[in-house]
């Protein structure tokens, strides 16, 4: 896997706008998923390179952040918001269910390659607590039946 | 120099200092003035992440934390106001929230700062029901280091220190917020020279070292203020002993030698102490070639005898003396009277070269190099080779360091001379093909000073006792000087006697006295200059 001269020229101009080549990790790293679906190992050590810091530092924010992968990811990706107002309305109890009816812990992608099941923190939408996302669409006020329903109609 | 009131009490301290960093120099922190902190610490960054070391400032309506709040002239301080306690409180009820309660199987119990803190300014009880989070208790990080992610409490100092002291930056902490760990990734084991440091410095039981973990409680320790023999450098270590037994060398601060850290192979190189390989029997070579175990005394009158022999035969002019860099000032001092009485002017010392850096670690693996060098037992490449052709009939040998294949390379050289008396830490092949063999005792068994390579002079005194008979260098010269008659070693070997008449007999020595040189050292006079 290899940083493509049109991603790395992308980069090239967010290191352009910011006062120190490291500030300009966020966006460096949204471009290389973008290409690549993941920020492997190998990846983030390109992306230390370029920015002239360690491949643990990208690592650490890779980590750190939801919405960056470390590893390949599967077809659909679910979140669950375990914030605070997600998790009063019982979405940690949502999301225990949902591992269960997947087989599969948060984290961990179902074995055909399917979909994984992730927390996220605050999605905003928290009026309307719980909340999931699918691939970047909301679904609100839902209960554990709807959710079950929902990702079962996922090819 | 700003004057500021800490608990009602008025201190002068340094200019641009925080809180803390003044308190830790005028030696006030943690004594007298008790500022509880898990993250800061005075060879690091300041982090400021674990929010224990809230103070009240007088003016400021929020505490401030003490590690990174600066000193201004005029400040009043209250370290232990009702808002503080309360404040520490709710900092340790936070930190214990996840810690799991395994104390008992802990092996930094009774040296820990959670039990400590928790015991001072914790609550009795926990609040929480909730799970603690489970993550992994034997996290292998490199060669030396292992790792409870659960008994973590993110200080980051491991990481700070790896990112700043041998600059490796192997450790990192991966995730966010209450499922942050402390990882290093699949290709870099955290294998710097000075990876066992960050075990000192983790404030809780989250990183304790392979070779200390599981082996003896803390409190059966008792810690006696040393110097690390691995090299010139003479870092000032801590002696955990237990029953006569030495578990582990801990850095013991000494800003002008080595901070408060202690590089891994000087730290292991404790276990030379109680290793199976040390020279535990004085012996004579028989008529076969079995070593006769005979006391040290014997030794001593049968290496008398034959040097008596060989500098009758052949003057004093055929025999050669080579010192050893580990033996203390007062040993070297005492050889070196033993020479000039029995005018033996062949004399050196063999020093063993290894890796150095540029933090601690010298070349020279040798404790006392510096001070052999400063009492007249220079580079032995001379000497060596008039051994090798056969000039000398005979040897007193102390150490084994010219068996290096920088000197002699092995014990064939030596098979030329008629006389060949070994003084040795260590059953080597050296005290093996000698007529005389006689063990010494190592710098952990005994009273003396040794001279660092910037001449610093540091004292070291007995943490064990050797299981077998033994005496220092210096007690083994003296009584080979008696037995031989010499003039100056009438009576019994005394240190002290030895350590004042070395005071005033040797310019640079001048004032260093085993009871002045305290716990840091002091410099031989005309060093620097």
């Amino acid at each position: 896997m290899v940083i493509s001269p049109e991603t790395r020229a992308a980069i090239d101009e967010a290191i352009a706008r910011t006062p120190q080549p490291r500030g300009a990790l966020l966006p460096a790293l949204h471009l290389v998923q973008a290409e690549h679906g993941h920020i492997s190992l190998e990846l983030a050590a390109a992306v230390a390179e370029i920015l002239g810091i360690r491949s643990g530092d990208v690592m650490e924010v890779v980590s750190f952040y939801d919405m960056f992968h470390a590893r390949p990811q599967p077809r659909h990706h679910v979140s669950v918001c375990t914030n605070l107002p997600c998790s009063l309305r019982g979405a940690r109890t949502l999301l225990a269910q949902l591992e269960a009816h997947c087989g599969v812990a948060a984290g961990e992608p179902t074995a055909d390659g399917r979909l994984v099941l992730g927390r996220e923190e605050c999605l905003g939408a928290c009026a309307n607590a719980p909340v999931l996302r699918v691939d970047g669409t909301y679904h609100e006020k839902l209960d554990s039946e709807a959710a079950r329903q929902l990702l079962d109609g996922l090819e | 120099m700003p004057r500021i009131s800490v608990d009602g009490r008025i201190i002068e301290v340094p200019e641009s200092r925080t809180i803390l960093q003044a308190l830790d120099e005028t030696g006030l922190l943690m004594a007298g003035i008790d500022v509880p902190h898990y993250c800061w610490h005075p060879k690091l960054s300041i982090d400021g992440s674990c929010r224990l070391c809230q103070v009240e400032v007088e003016g400021m309506p929020k505490l401030q934390i003490a590690c990174n709040t600066p000193v201004a002239d005029g400040m009043a301080i209250r370290t232990r106001s009702e808002r503080v306690c309360s404040a520490r409180q709710g900092v340790m009820e936070l930190l214990l929230v996840n810690h799991p309660l395994d104390c008992a199987i802990c092996d930094q119990a009774g040296e820990c700062k959670l039990q400590d803190y928790a015991f001072e300014y914790g609550a009795d009880a926990s609040r929480t029901r909730e799970p603690r989070r489970a993550l992994k208790k034997n996290v292998e990080l490199g060669p030396n280091i292992v790792l409870d992610q659960e008994r973590c409490i993110l200080c980051r100092r491991c990481v700070r220190f790896c990112d700043e002291v041998p600059a490796t930056g192997e450790l990192h902490v991966m995730g966010r917020g209450d499922r942050s760990v402390i990882e290093t990734l699949p290709d870099e084991p955290l294998a710097n020279d000075y990876s066992m440091n960050v075990a000192d410095l983790c404030p809780v039981g989250a990183l304790t070292t392979r070779d200390f973990r599981f082996k003896v409680r803390v409190w059966f320790l008792d810690d006696v203020p040393g110097v690390c023999t691995g090299c010139a450098n003479g870092c000032n270590v801590t002696i955990g002993v237990s029953k006569n037994r030495v578990y582990r060398y801990q850095p013991r601060r000494n800003d002008a030698v080595n901070d408060t850290w202690l590089c891994d192979r000087g730290r292991l190189s404790y276990k030379r102490i109680g290793s199976g390989d040390r020279l535990a029997q004085a012996s004579l070579r028989g008529t076969a070639s079995a070593r006769e175990p005979v006391s040290c005394g014997t030794a001593v009158a049968a290496a008398a005898a034959r040097l008596q022999q060989l500098t009758d035969a052949a003057g004093a002019a055929a025999l050669v003396v080579l010192a050893s860099p580990h033996a203390s000032n007062e040993d070297l001092f005492t050889l070196r009277r033993f020479c000039d009485a029995l005018g033996v002017t062949a004399r050196g010392a063999a020093v063993v070269l290894g890796p150095q850096d540029r933090l601690l670690m010298k070349a020279e693996q040798a404790a006392n190099a510096e001070g052999a060098r400063r009492l007249g037992f220079g580079p032995p490449d001379a000497l060596l080779a008039r051994v090798r052709c056969g000039e000398a009939a005979g040897a007193l040998v102390f150490g084994h360091d010219v068996l290096d294949p920088a000197h002699l390379g092995g014990p064939e050289a030596l098979t030329a001379l008629e006389t060949l008396v070994v003084v040795d830490l260590q059953d080597s092949a050296l005290a093996r093909c000698a007529d005389v063999a006689i063990p010494v005792r190592h710098a952990a068994e005994r009273e003396g000073t040794l001279t660092n390579f910037a001449g610093l002079a540091q004292r070291v005194q007995p943490a064990v006792e050797p299981g077998w008979e033994a005496w220092t260098d210096g007690e083994v010269v003296w009584r080979l000087g008696a037995a031989l008659g010499l003039a100056g070693f009438e009576g019994a070997y005394d240190v002290r006697s030895v350590s004042r008449e070395l005071a005033q007999a040797v310019p640079g020595f001048s004032g260093i006295d085993l009871d002045r040189v305290g716990e840091h050292g002091l410099s031989l006079a005309g060093v620097g200059s």
